[in-house]
This record gives structure tokens, sequence and C-alpha cells, in this order.
């Protein structure tokens, strides 16, 4: 099993043959990993653990602990969020749902499609246009949203006075019926270019030989995305869609700036939902904390089943 | 590579569409841009394109100078936090690069899960805690809420990068009478320092952007950049010219150094899941 230096790049990712030098140890990996595993643990539990906890409480900002009116209610904040009656909560649950499935499809989807033109474009500008689509992911995104509402407004935005201008129409961007759909187009202008450039690098990395004997075989264009490109991507579409599906699920900058979860709870997202509870008027942090819990849950849920799958894809792919 | 699409139609309608798409990709950090570069008066009148330029919104800006404890808290958390990730995250790295265990890819994976913690969810107990313990709006809180998403980044880049090193190159080291760590230092370092330098830029542009924690963990004394979007929300409308300007001088230095590590990009995006 031993490979020469000449034969490095073929030696697969992962070295499973144990070192010379005192590495025959069994808890070698210890004094490098044990550090960090520390800090992951306390960082995570610790805080998990108290939001829990604070979620079986009646705690609201500035009492102090020993205040007689604080309790532990245990599972009344909980009741409340799944006895039916919290309508807000069933909201923010389903438009975050909404928000993630419509903007990683979108993404995913516009991704593939820039990234199979760069792809097959031999422009001279493409590096060009590779740098700028870094622009919308280094951008910082609270300050970018605060330009798009600059965009958006319905008496001094640009889109507007386009609209205006071509077609004699305004649209209230941020009102009840758009805001959803305008924090999408935004996070749509923020990401798709995330996928297509993991995708595009992912189709650049890809051999010819498969296509070519495929087209000798008669495989029409179709056939040849279905059954050769998207096996031999499938490790990065997971990727792609696990980044893209848990940070559309906890989405907070972009629509904080834009409509600070209104109008009324138009844009009430889940973690939205958590600050309006949390926030410094309202101060429920027990009712918070327990729809805090239940994002929580729901992010582990969908990034535990994404892993798995990119996991799978990635042994299978090697 | 031209596996499909010869006709020139083809290829035309392929050049219109990625020239437009790119635009729309550019269009608001140029409109940022443009605005930061107007008078106030112009600032809400969007058809006035071609408006005369000034710089009198940085002016205000740094006469006033309410920002400048704004870029220095982004500067020393960034910063900070960065070499503590950097730091931890390449021995972890090392470990999981050089050891084999039993429940090694259980493990790594249980660090990249805090990636996708819900920022939101964990503010709550880190805003108490934080009170407790009286570390509520210094940036010592948002250097250690930070490591919640750079460490396990570290980790993954940097297991990458170790592993792309050929493993005879240490035993040859070891052979020659050094000792793991003498290896580590003389071998592996030298060899891992521009993927280093690479990762270091991303933890940088990651605690720079972040808004969450910033927002909620801060009060007056170690608000970051992000956050400076709050403040120019007055009464009396938003201050446009100046956070637009703000805007700008934020997006220098990341996309400066979004640009030094463009072969990276695609690395960093995947947390060194592609080597592209």
């Amino acid at each position: 099993m031993r490979d020469s230096p000449k034969a490095a790049p073929g030696r697969p990712a992962l070295t499973r043959r144990p070192l010379p030098g005192g590495t025959n140890k069994p808890r070698g990996h210890l004094k490098y990993v044990a550090p960090t595993m520390t800090l992951m643990v306390v960082l995570s539990i610790i805080p998990t653990v108290f939001l829990a906890i604070a979620s079986l409480t009646n705690y609201q900002l500035g009492w102090s602990l020993d205040e007689k009116r604080f309790k532990f209610v245990w599972f009344e904040n909980y009741i409340r969020l799944f006895s039916g009656a919290d309508k807000a909560f069933w909201h923010s649950v389903w438009i975050s749902v909404l928000f993630m499935v419509l903007a990683t499809g979108i993404e995913m989807v516009l991704g593939f499609w820039l990234a199979s033109m760069l792809n097959n474009s031999d422009s001279k500008l493409k590096p060009l246009m590779i740098g700028i689509m870094m622009l919308p992911l280094a951008m910082t995104p609270s300050i970018a949203a605060q330009v798009w509402k600059l965009l958006f407004s319905s008496e001094y935005g640009l889109l507007n006075a386009i609209l205006n201008g071509v077609a004699g129409v305004k649209v209230t961007w941020l009102g009840p019926e758009m805001a959803f759909w305008s924090i999408l187009i935004v996070d749509i202008w923020q990401f798709t270019p995330f996928v297509a450039l993991i995708i595009y690098a992912g189709l650049r990395s890809m051999p010819d030989e498969p296509f070519e004997a495929a087209s000798l075989d008669g495989a029409s264009r179709w056939q040849a995305f279905r059954y050769l490109t998207i096996p031999m991507l499938s490790k990065l579409l997971y990727l792609a869609l696990l980044l893209r599906a848990v940070d559309a699920l906890k989405l907070f900058d972009t629509a904080f700036v834009l409509t600070q979860g209104g109008p009324g709870n138009a844009t009430e997202f889940l973690s939205l939902h958590v600050y309006r509870l949390a926030n410094a008027q309202n101060g429920l942090i027990g009712r918070a904390s327990a729809v805090a819990v239940v994002l929580l849950i729901v992010v582990m849920v969908v990034s535990r089943f994404l892993i798995k799958k990119q996991r799978k894809a990635a042994e299978a792919s090697g | 590579m031209n596996r499909i699409g010869h006709s020139p139609w083809r290829s035309a309608g392929r050049g219109v569409v990625l020239t437009l798409a790119t635009v729309g990709f550019l269009f608001p950090f140029i409109w940022m841009l443009l605005i930061s570069l107007r008078q106030k008066v112009d600032i809400l009148q969007p058809e006035k394109l071609f408006a005369p330029f000034t710089l009198d919104n940085y002016r205000e800006l740094f006469a006033s100078g309410e920002i400048f404890p704004y870029f220095a808290n982004s500067i020393i958390i960034a910063v900070v936090n960065t070499v503590v990730s950097l730091f931890l995250g390449t021995f972890a790295a090392y470990g999981f690069a050089r050891y084999n265990w039993k429940k090694r890819e259980d493990r790594a994976f249980f660090i990249l899960s805090q990636r996708f913690l819900p920022a939101m969810a964990v503010v709550i107990p880190f805003f108490l805690m934080a009170t407790l313990t009286g570390l509520l709006d210094t940036v010592w809180i948002l250097i250690i809420c930070y490591t919640l998403f750079n460490v396990p980044f570290t980790v993954w880049m940097m297991r990458g990068f170790i592993e792309d090193i050929p493993i005879e190159l240490e035993e040859a080291a070891f052979v020659d009478g050094c000792t793991r760590l003498q290896a580590l230092r003389r071998v592996v370092f030298p060899l891992v320092l521009p993927g280093m330098v690479a990762t270091a830029i991303f933890c940088l542009i990651n605690s720079w952007n972040e808004f969450v924690f910033a927002n909620f963990l801060t009060i007056t004394n170690a608000k970051t950049i992000p956050t400076s979007v709050m403040m120019y929300l007055s009464v009396s409308g938003v201050q446009w010219g100046q956070m637009t300007a703000t805007g700008v001088l934020a997006a220098i230095p990341v996309l400066a150094f979004a640009i030094s590590v463009q072969k990276y990009m695609i690395r960093g995006m995947t947390f060194g899941a592609v080597k592209g």
C-alpha cells in the first residue's frame, strides 16, 4: 500500500496507515484535537443547555433571578407553540420553510445554468465575470441589504423609477404582498454566484472521456446530463445544497435590515420571530427561547440529513 | 471543453446572458459607490444618474469621526479571532489529517456542525451568560462567539491543505531524527503557509461581515461595522450618503482580500471540499 512520492497525486485523500515517530501511540491525536474539541463542546453544549433551561421558564428581560415572578413553567411555552393557538409561530415556520425551499431551489437551478454557460464559454472576459461574481459574497450583508432597501424604495428607488419609465407602474416592493419576494430577490442576488462558482469548479474538473463515449453510444444531451453530469457532481451538489438550505433557514440580517419582519409579520422568519419576542420591548426570554429551541432542532435535522447525504455521495465518488 | 453548443447563435446567446447576469451581480455595489459620491439632495432622485460627483459624504464621515470606533472594533475582533482560530484549528487539523482513530470522521463532522448553529438561537444564552460574566458589550464576547464559525472553517480548510502534503516528507524528517513537533514546524508548516494565509483571510472576512452576534451582544462600546447601518437610521430618515460611504470603506479591505485569495476562493466556499 506504500505510495511513492511520485504517485502522490493519485494518493487517497485520507491517510489510513499509522506513522512512525511515536504515532503508534493509541491516543496520539488527542493533544492536537482535544483543545478544539473542548472549545467547541463548551461553546455549543453550554449555551444549548442554557437555552433549553430558559425555555422552561417565564423569565423576562430585566428580571433578577431571585424575583418571585420568576418560575419554572415547564412545558407551557412549548404547549403554547404546538397547541396551534400561536398563529404567529406557525406563520414563521411556514415562511421560513417556504423561503428555504424557494431560495435553495432557485439558486441551485440558476447557479447550475450559469455554471454550465461559464464552462461552455470561451470568452476572454471569463476571469472578470468570475471576479465580479465574488462581489455579492464579499459585500457585508447588512450593508448590501441597506443598498437594496434604497433600490426597493417605492418613492425614491431606482427599480420603481425604471418600472415607471418603462411600463408606468409602481410596485411597493417592501409592502405586505411583495416583501417576502423582495427578500428572496436579494438572497438570489447574493448566493446564486456562490452556487454557480462551486458547480463551475466541479464542471471544470470533470473528465471528457465519459462524455465522448456517451455521445459515440448515441446518448442524448439530457441522458448525458442525467446519468453522467449529475452523478459525477453529486458530492458538490449536496454540499451547495447543504450550505444554502441551512443558511436560508437561519436567514436573519437581510430580512432584519430590509423589513424588520414586517409589514405586520409578513416576513417574520423564525430568526426574526425569536428576535421580536426577545427584543427590548417584549423581553419574553422564556417564550423566545422555546422558539429558538425549535429553530435549533429544525436546523439540526436539515443539516444532519444533508450532511449524511453529502458524506455518502463523497464516499461513493471517492 | 466545448462539449455542446458550437453554433454561433448559441454562443452569442450565452454571451448575452452571462453579461447580463454579471451586470446584475455588480450593480448593487456600483449603486452604493455612486450614492456615496452624490450630493445629499440628489440621492433620492434616481433619475439624476450623472449628477456631479462629490466627496462630501466621505468628508463628513471623517469629520464627525463617529465611525472610527466601529472600524477599530472590527479590526481588533477580526484579527484576534483569526489568530486564535488559526492556532487552535491548525493543530486540530493536523490531528485529523495525520492520525486515524475510530470516531475520527464523526468528530470532524461534529466540529463542522457548529458552523450550522443558527446565531439567533444561541444569541439568547450568550447574551445572558455575557451579562452574568460582565463580558457584554466588550470585544471579548465577539471574539469568543466568532470562534464558533471560524474554528470549524479552519479545521476543515487546513485539514485539506495538510493532507495535500505527501506524508513521505514528514517520514523522511522522522528518519532524520526529528520529533513530531519539529517535523511539524520545519516541514509541514512552511508547506502549508500559503494555505494558512488563505484560511486566515477567509476568517477575517467572516468576522468582518458578521451581524447577529455583533448587533445583539454589544450596546455602545464594542459595535462593529456591520451594525453601523443601525446608527444611520435617524428620526429624520436614513443618512444614505454617510451610510454608503461607510459601506464602500468597509468593502475595500474585503475586496482586496478576496482578490488576493481568488485562487482559493472555491476551496474556501466549500470548506476545502473542492481543491479547485
